[in-house]
């Protein structure tokens, strides 16, 4: 992959909470058709990295760049726009907002959202729910839905903008293991509809589903796996990432 | 106790802002509370003693050329317990420039009637004979003619060179013509001058005095009497002459009544903003013991689990607010005992007394206990929650909220989240719900007062005039061009309305009164019953408990040696001379009296009220056989200075209040809301529009609030202003500006609640929403 690929980078990225440095000096390309997982042992900075990438939290030095524009320097409104715009977010927890419903959810992004109108952000919606398969809850309130549904609706929630790229921080940490399967599956399924991705994650059943694993320990890259895209299972696929993690001593 | 010592800390570390609060507004009210109780109690007591120490009968009848055996025909009654006379000369006076419109009454000092004087720095001291040339006079006069000491007051004793002028020697206290609301003033002068000046008033013969020598029958009812005060004096004047010589009487009560009408307003406005700051301070406490048990709930649950009881909890939440509500009470109760007498002071040129303060033990018991067992009841009601908690419901819980559907479009997209927001949040802004609703209505009430006082007074003009009116213009003959002063009067301001008014002397029952007869009785401000026609008057609600009648009573009425019969058709309102007079229609008073004479007063409404004065000044300076005079009166302006003062002080307490209310609870609702801006902001909200979307919340239900608050004022704000202004014998109530009455306090509050909301989330802005998403984990 050349330069030209390249939709968001960190250089020598440093990320420092009051003397306890979690970013050390890293860098980092996503690339234009990528589904970058991030792994790493607990404390290895992989979520503040996302953080950082994302424009959610500012560096203490170094740079990130968004298609070659440095974000660090943008005002407020021009991050919120991004954000907005740009970047789609799923959480470890769906953090919907509790007071609208998971439809209100989803469509109150898409209204955000600058390219969508609001008719078309109500049919955007209205689509990713059937998508999503909870379009029979889509009236219910937070409380009242399940984790699985809950958790797509804020897939749904961060996609309906069409952003460049979703970053996912442990989507399935809070799952169990089929609604994990079924989450990941959409992933996948947005992938291959052009969605960019960034995940990070501990979990191998869900670094499987990337097509590039990249490996940080201490706040810096170690290594990086390249993979095929995921056709489904194949063992073959299952020894390259043991291997790789294996290596890394995970 | 060591339990209860590690559990306070950190409760404390976490609520003292709240308790704090708490703590401040219940001082405020019980400070203001047993303030007014004390003010209200303390005057009475005051004017009651000295009264009775200046030897105030049950009666005091003004009288003028009596006969000497006169006060002891009036002893002799086998009722008349005892009958004190204090001599007096009526003189008309110029001070500081300023004619009075009332004559003074002149007394001299002697041991019978012991006034005390105010020293300079606004003490009591015993007053003492004046010396010759000096003259004591009352307070109210500082702020109706700017008198201070050293100042000059000369008295109109005779057309013929007789005046006879006094420098201000100081002030003494006057129980009876001290107040700022009675228009006739007393004086005190040496013994020496005093005879001087009856010898001039005599000397100058009827045709020449322009002063008058009289004196004060100070008139008690004998202990055994079994006597109604109505019956006695009834009894006096059947079988006495006193009536003859009398220019007017006066009851103890009307007295006490007028010396204290000021100090009883102010006091019954304290009153009643402590109640509604008594109501504030409840659902603050209410909403910051709710908001504080949900938000740590599962620190609760897992002292339960740890083998705590939640009594153990309760107690230490009621110890902190039950504790802040009643040291807040103490300490309101403590400094009590030192405004009032500040009040007392400031209020002396109103009052023309010093109050002595007292506090009362019994009335003071009586709040206290209710305020604390009111607190307590509150606090232990609110902390019972505690005792509900379920340790693993709330560990391993989820909170269901129902679904609230209302509109989401780009178009308005933060006051629509704004309003989802508040809707599923309900419970947490019901605080701020009802403190809204607290203040626009009494603000509400506050402004109804304002704007029926008026910038000038004219409320109260009306209430104390017979009908509403401008100018009044009373030619003393014939020859008074009165064409041409309509015409001048008109130069000024077009005349939208005119009436003639004459105001005789009239024995009501045999009790002295002034009839107001009006050509024009659709006029008078009837409170109760009917206009009057032909045989009937209206009586105020002072003649009305002076001599025990009612509407449909039947009543003597005599003038000019004629006597005749006439029916009360109705209650009317006029503060006139303490309330102590009549309304009669043309032909009713023409059946007693001479109506042909020069004795009717044109009174004139002004399109332009604000060119009376312009008006007044020249009629007053180009004609010289007229009387002419607005509605106002000397003390008049200090009153409005009062009450424009105390909206004021309510505004700004107001305000002081919606600070308190947003502080305590915008940092329960933020902190409960953070989760949900945190997901906003990941959405791609800016920090601006999150603090928008709060404040806004805030607005939206303090408009609600507020809009409440106005509707039942409007509702029942009159109704209840209505009910207490007659208390103090105003009937009517009228305001012309609802919209300005009702729309300020809808539009101010919720204002000043956006504002200090938006002032208070401004935090949102900084606040990273990696540390709000992690709140949220």
């Amino acid at each position: 992959m050349g330069n030209k690929d390249i939709i968001l980078s960190g250089k020598n990225i440093v990320k420092d909470y009051g003397g306890n440095v979690v970013l050390n000096g890293l860098d980092i390309e996503i690339y234009k058709g990528s589904f970058t997982v991030v792994m790493g042992p607990s404390g290895s900075g992989k979520s503040t990295l996302l953080h950082v990438l994302s424009g959610m939290d500012s560096i203490t030095s170094g740079e990130v760049a968004y298609k070659g524009r440095n974000i660090q320097g943008l005002k407020e409104k021009e991050l919120a726009q991004l954000r907005g715009n740009s970047f789609g977010f799923v959480f470890q927890k769906p953090h919907l907002v509790s007071s609208l419903s998971l439809y209100e959810n989803i469509f109150l992004a898409g209204l955000v959202n600058n390219s969508l109108t609001e008719e078309e952000a109500r049919a955007e919606t209205e689509r990713l729910l059937r998508k999503m398969g909870i379009s029979d809850v889509k009236g219910h309130m937070p409380s009242g839905v399940s984790g699985g549904e809950a958790q797509r609706a804020a897939v749904a929630r961060a996609v309906i903008g069409k952003p460049e790229i979703l970053f996912a921080d442990e989507p399935t940490g809070a799952l169990n293991k089929s609604n994990t399967r079924e989450v990941l599956d959409l992933l996948v399924g947005l992938y291959k509809e052009g969605q960019d991705i960034m995940l990070v994650t501990h979990d191998k059943e869900a670094a499987l589903r990337g097509n590039r694993v990249i490996y940080i320990e201490d706040g810096a890259v170690i290594s990086e796996l390249k993979l095929h895209n995921y056709q489904g299972e194949d063992k073959e696929r299952e020894k390259m990432l043991s291997g790789f993690l294996s290596r890394l001593n995970w | 106790m060591g339990k209860y010592k590690i559990l306070l800390k950190p409760a404390w570390r976490k609520q003292r802002f709240s308790v704090l609060s708490i703590f401040f507004m219940m001082f405020v009210l019980s400070l203001f509370l047993f303030s007014s109780v004390t003010l209200l109690k303390s005057g009475k007591i005051s004017v009651e003693k000295e009264m009775e120490r200046l030897g105030f009968g049950d009666f005091t009848a003004w009288v003028v050329n009596y006969p000497e055996e006169l006060p002891g025909t009036v002893a002799r009654i086998p009722d008349t317990g005892e009958v004190l006379v204090q001599d007096i000369i009526f003189a008309g006076y110029e001070a500081n420039g300023k004619y009075s419109d009332n004559e003074g009454q002149l007394m001299f000092y002697n041991n019978q009637f012991p006034y005390n004087f105010i020293s300079e720095d606004g003490k009591r001291i015993k007053g003492s004979m004046p010396e010759p040339g000096t003259i004591y006079v009352s307070p109210a006069m500082q702020q109706i003619y700017g008198i201070k000491a050293g100042s000059s007051i000369t008295f109109e004793l005779s057309r013929t060179n007789g005046k006879k002028t006094f420098i201000v020697a100081g002030f003494f206290e006057d129980a009876f013509m001290g107040s700022s609301m009675i228009d006739m003033k007393s004086f005190i002068v040496n013994n020496k001058d005093y005879k001087e000046m009856c010898s001039q008033i005599r000397e100058a013969g009827e045709n020449n005095a322009l002063a008058g020598i009289g004196a004060m029958f100070h008139i008690s009812k004998a202990q055994e009497s079994r006597l109604a005060d109505t019956e006695f004096y009834q009894k006096l004047i059947g079988q006495t002459e006193l009536s003859r010589y009398t220019e007017f009487t006066y009851r103890k009560d009307s007295i006490m009544d007028y010396m204290l009408l000021l100090q009883n307003i102010l006091a019954g406005f304290l009153a009643a903003f402590s109640v509604m700051l008594f109501l504030v301070c409840t659902v603050i406490t209410g909403h910051s013991l709710e908001s504080v048990i949900a938000q740590e709930k599962n620190d609760m649950a897992a002292l339960k689990i740890a083998g705590l009881p939640g009594r153990v909890i309760q107690r230490v939440y009621i110890f902190l607010y039950g504790g802040s509500g009643i040291s807040g009470v103490a300490a309101g109760l403590y400094i009590s005992r030192f405004v009032p007498g500040k009040i007392a002071k400031a209020m002396v040129s109103s009052t023309g007394m010093l109050i002595d303060i007292k506090v009362p033990v019994k009335e003071n018991i009586l709040i206290l206990t209710v305020l604390i067992l009111f607190n307590i009841l509150v606090v232990r009601t609110k902390t019972y929650r505690i005792m509900a908690i379920r340790p693993i419901q709330v560990l391993c819980g989820t909170e269901f909220k129902k679904h609230t559907r209302t509109h989401i479009g780009r178009k308005y997209l933060i006051l629509d989240i704004a309003v989802r927001e508040v809707i599923a949040n309900q419970r947490k802004y019901i605080a701020l719900f009802l403190v809204s609703v607290l203040l626009a209505f009494f603000i509400g009430i506050v402004n109804n007062i304002n704007a029926w006082t008026g910038r000038n007074g004219e409320g109260l003009m009306d209430a104390f005039s017979v009908a509403a009116h401008d100018l009044g213009v009373q030619p003393f003959n014939s020859s008074v061009p009165m064409d041409e002063i309509e015409r001048v009067i008109n130069w000024y301001s077009p005349v939208t309305d005119k009436y003639e008014l004459a105001m005789e002397n009239v024995a009501v029952n045999g009790h002295e009164y002034t009839a107001n007869i009006l050509n024009r009785t659709e006029l008078f401000h009837i409170i109760k019953g009917e206009e009057p026609e032909g045989n009937e008057i209206l009586i105020t609600d002072t003649v009305a408990s002076g001599l025990d009648i009612n509407i449909g009573s039947t009543v003597k009425v005599s003038a000019q040696g004629r006597t005749e019969e006439y029916r009360v058709s109705g209650i009317y309102q006029c503060a006139n001379g303490m309330g102590a007079n009549i309304g009669m229609t043309v032909p009713g008073y023409s059946q007693i009296g001479d109506i042909t004479g020069f004795i009717w007063c044109s009174h004139y409404i002004l399109k332009d009220g604000n060119m009376r004065d312009y008006a007044y000044k020249y009629l007053e300076e180009n004609y010289k056989e007229i009387d002419v005079h607005t509605n106002s009166w000397q003390g008049l302006g200090g009153i409005v200075e009062v009450v424009h003062a105390v909206v004021l002080a309510v505004y700004i307490i107001a305000f002081c209040i919606i600070l308190l209310v947003t502080a305590l609870t915008a940092s329960k609702i933020l902190l409960s809301e953070m989760p949900d801006l945190a997901i906003y902001r990941s959405l791609g909200f800016t920090g601006k529009q999150l603090v928008m979307l709060f404040a806004l919340g805030f607005w939206i239900v303090a408009a609600a609030g507020a809009g409440m608050g106005s509707i039942l004022q409007a509702v029942y704000g009159r109704k209840i202003l209505i009910n207490i202004f007659r208390l103090f014998g105003i009937g009517e109530f009228k305001t012309e500006q609802i919209l300005a009455v009702n729309l300020i306090p809808f539009i101010i509050i919720p204002l000043t609640f956006l504002l200090f909301a938006l002032i208070y989330s401004g935090k949102i802005k900084s606040a990273s929403i990696i540390s709000l998403i992690e709140q949220n984990e």
